[in-house]
């Protein structure tokens, strides 16, 4: 059993290269339909360029080469797992890469996890009760978090929170120029990260909570559920032992594909609270036409969706072991 | 509005006192902490001159001059002295003796010939507009630089600021890094090492910068700040609500949307200023393509001209920070601006009159000819212009329909692709308007795929000459009449329509004092700034 779920994960990891490869090349074709490119951006920033100058940018950072040599070479390097250097940063971008994906991950986990278990909790919680005000009170309000805009969201809590309260901080991700011990470092992180990762994770656990109390009230229907009644277990016990554990797969499901979505929602929210992650960087490279930078943020995201979808398929293993891996 | 005319006058004051100010004012210690977005890619203006770069590159290296006022009068820096030959083609500067790098090391004149000869002149943005003529740079011992010029340049003078022409030390570039020419890319573009009052501390990317003093800094007793921290926040409202809280000192170069600088500036405690930008000379106007039908009219590039409300473009779009432009130079330069000319004229009646005469007959609908319009993507406000725009032609007869691009899009389409009616557009005058100005409007400057050139296809050769003429006289009333010659005939041709003097505004708080020093404030380097 053991031995078939290792081989199991050592092939999907073989499958994983010939798909993330693919997606770097029309990631490739379609960063190259914008029009422009950084050279002409980099030399724009400088206010004052001679053509000379331009095409000198060009030269340096290979942009004058013909498009079929472009793509070869970047190919080949994605291949080596070097992701070049950026132009208009001018540095090697898994450096850049290595700066902020710590932040970007640690504001993800925490929006995740934040969301998974509020969303688990209250959608269950409206299952057991549906019907009742509880029930409609969590529908509704869920539906209205679902329907706010993040950024929108965002700068009310900080309104609310940082400014009139004064509870905590508007912004950044951690006290700057103050000496602190370990501990002080990470509680400062933590209260940096409150707001952000209630923001971005708020919108998921209302997603989470509709599913999850629809997936709950499927459950409840079947029949082993009167079975587990007949039996004469409380209702707690069976909502949390017998039926979540079987209701948790679609929200399984849809939280690993949604790794992919809350990677883009927080190029607002880091926007807002200045939480140095890739969100931001993304964002700029893009409009800055900042192609080996565009090019591999999108290598590292889409590593890590994959990735964290052959997690998921593992989880279903653990929900439910009816699901085996051949 | 009284405590800030009074503010006023003690910038005034404390720059025409200078370093004669009562030392009792000046509190030494303290952290000035800014905030600007996007954050810098680099410590070196080397590398790029856009303005996070600049901002922060100016507090860690210095050039060999330091300026003065607006007008930016040159004073001495890396130089203690220097004399200029009776033919302007010979500078000598005497170096400063005693300035060590921030790593410890003595600076001397090979790192000045150096610095102008490897890294400025191949790489810097200006670095050929600036150096080109230089022939060769000689160092007759390790305090005494000498430039020889191939034929004058009369702004050479104000080459030597800290952000365009920085001194780099020749030890912090490996020999494979010189040979290869990786000198944009070489490792002390990230980790610094200068001579300037301040150097770097710590740069977690994506969050913040921390400069600290050099202790070692050739100016006795300066830098008073111990600190200078920035703060990468990348919303403009929570910029504003970091400054309104106090936990951000300072928001240079227009930093803040402009409603929230204009809101904030009338708060107790925070100046908005728009002083220290002589040097830069910011300004924007209507990019028109004269190569298309109706354009290449004078006569409908008047009636353009005359049908803007630039006064209430100010107000209502820009909040209030800038003024109606008159010409190419922007007012605040001391030097060069014609100050017998008046602002442009608005009168739609005129421009109805000019247009009937020339023709263009309105149709049933009222509309005369459909035109094009494009944006700098710069963020909202210049949306709001180019509705505002699209309002006031209409009152003249011109349909306007706006199409909007982000930045690479916009750049190939009026650089390379030369393909628009009109569109805003944002540029400076520099130092000097042979830097600034003449790059916009010499016919030799209308090149495929050169941005900020003269994409208009304007070609005066009247002017051409004009501007090569300027470019080759030494500064003083004989050049600056050919300037107002320059000046007069484009405001008659109008290849462009000029809009308004954008102001750079700074809001700070009010602890913060000594920021305005000369016309390139921000991108001084604050040694003598200081807190309370």
């Amino acid at each position: 059993m053991r031995g078939g779920t290792v081989r199991f994960v050592l092939r999907r990891l073989a499958q994983l290269v010939p798909v993330v490869l693919a997606i770097a090349a029309l990631n490739f074709a379609l960063a190259k339909m914008a029009p422009g490119d950084a050279a002409d951006i980099l030399a724009g920033q400088m206010g004052h360029a001679t053509l000379e100058f331009t095409q000198q940018l060009r030269r340096e950072f290979g942009l004058d080469l013909p498009i079929v040599e472009q793509f070869l070479a970047y190919m080949g390097r994605t291949a080596r797992l070097d992701l070049g250097v950026s132009v208009i940063q001018q540095q090697p971008v898994i450096e850049l890469i290595a700066d902020r994906l710590p932040a970007t991950l640690l504001l993800m986990v925490t929006a995740l996890v934040l969301a998974i278990a509020t969303g688990v909790a209250l959608g269950v919680a409206a299952a057991r009760r549906q019907g009742t005000w509880i029930d409609n009170l969590i529908s509704v309000s869920a539906l209205l978090v679902y329907a706010t805009p993040a950024f929108w969201l965002g700068l009310m809590l900080i309104v609310f929170f940082s400014i009139r309260l004064d509870l905590l901080p508007s912004g950044g991700m951690m006290q700057i120029g103050v000496a602190q011990t370990a501990v002080g470092k990470v509680l400062d992180v933590a209260r940096h990260l409150i707001l952000p990762a209630a923001t971005l994770g708020l919108f998921y656990a209302a997603v989470y909570a509709r599913l999850m109390r629809a997936s709950m009230l499927e459950v409840y229907g079947l029949d082993f559920i009167t079975t587990a009644r007949a039996k004469g277990l409380s209702e707690g016990v069976i909502a949390w032992t017998h039926a979540l554990r079987n209701a948790l797969l679609p929200v399984v499901t849809l939280a690993g594909m949604q790794v992919g979505h809350l990677l883009g929602g927080s190029v607002l929210i880091e926007t807002v609270f200045g939480w140095p992650g890739l969100g931001r960087l993304v964002f700029d490279a893009l409009v800055q036409r900042d192609l080996n930078l565009l090019l591999g943020i999108l290598f590292v995201s889409s590593v890590v969706v994959v990735l964290v979808n052959l997690v998921v398929d593992l989880i279903y293993g653990l929900l439910d072991p009816r699901i085996t891996h051949k | 509005m009284n405590t800030r005319t009074l503010s006023l006058a003690l910038v005034v004051a404390a720059i025409a006192l200078g370093a004669a100010l009562p030392a009792a004012a000046q509190k030494k210690g303290g952290t000035l902490t800014y905030t600007f977005h996007p954050e810098p890619t680099a410590m070196s203006t080397i590398s790029t001159t856009a303005v996070p770069v600049s901002l922060v590159a100016s507090k860690i290296y210095e050039s060999l001059l330091d300026y003065e006022g607006p007008g930016m009068k040159p004073l001495p820096g890396l130089a203690e002295s220097w004399t200029v030959s009776k033919d302007n083609l010979v500078y000598t500067f005497k170096l400063r003796k005693g300035v060590t790098w921030h790593d410890g090391k003595p600076f001397t004149s090979e790192d000045v010939k150096f610095s102008i000869e490897k890294v400025v002149t191949p790489f810097h943005s200006r670095g050929k507009t600036y150096f080109g003529e230089v022939s060769a740079i000689e160092t007759p011992d390790a305090h005494t630089v000498v430039f020889r010029l191939k034929s004058p340049v009369p702004y050479f003078l104000r080459a030597f600021q800290a952000s365009e022409s920085p001194i780099m030390p020749m030890h912090g570039f490996t020999a494979e890094e010189i040979k290869e020419g990786k000198i944009r890319t070489a490792k002390i573009m990230q980790a610094p090492v200068g001579t300037g009052p301040f150097k770097l501390k710590e740069w977690k990317k994506g969050s913040h910068v921390i400069l600290e003093r050099h202790p070692g800094y050739w100016k006795a007793g300066k830098p008073y700040l111990d600190q200078v921290v920035l703060r990468v926040i990348p919303d403009g409202a929570a910029r504003a609500i970091a400054i309104e809280k106090g936990e951000v000192d300072l928001a240079p170069m227009s930093g803040l949307p402009p409603a929230e600088a204009q809101r904030l500036g009338r708060l107790p405690g925070i100046t908005a200023s728009q002083e220290g930008n002589e040097g830069l000379g910011p300004i924007m106007w209507l990019e028109v393509n004269n190569r298309s039908k109706p354009l290449a009219d004078v006569a409908v590039r008047q009636a353009i001209s005359l049908a803007i409300d630039r006064k209430r473009l100010v107000d209502v779009i820009w909040y209030g920070q800038g003024k109606p432009a008159s010409g190419p130079i922007v007012s605040g330069n001391p030097n060069h601006y014609d100050k017998k000319l008046g602002p442009l004229e608005y009168n739609v009646d005129k421009a109805n009159k000019l247009l009937d005469a020339a023709g263009y007959k309105r149709g049933k609908d009222g509309v005369r000819f459909k035109l094009t319009q494009n944006f700098l993507p710069y963020g909202e406000e210049w949306v709001r212009q180019a509705e505002f725009i699209k309002q006031e032609l209409r009152k003249i007869g011109i349909q306007v329909e706006t199409q909007s691009l982000d930045m690479g899009g916009w750049l190939k389409r009026i650089y390379t692709d030369w393909n628009y009616d009109f569109t805003s557009n944002f540029t400076h005058n520099y130092p000097d308007p042979t830097i600034g100005v003449q790059r916009a409007f010499i016919s030799t400057n209308i090149r495929r795929g050169a941005t900020f050139s003269n994409s208009m296809d304007y070609a005066n050769v009247k002017l051409d000459a004009l501007f090569v003429k300027a470019a080759q006289t030494a500064d003083g009333p004989a050049r600056n009449k050919i300037w107002e010659e320059i000046q007069a005939i484009l405001r008659n041709d109008l290849p462009v329509i000029f809009l308004m003097e954008i102001s750079y505004t700074h809001v700070w708080n009010k602890r913060v004092h000594g920021l305005i020093t000369n016309g390139v404030s921000m991108y001084s380097s604050w040694d003598s700034v200081w807190v309370d």
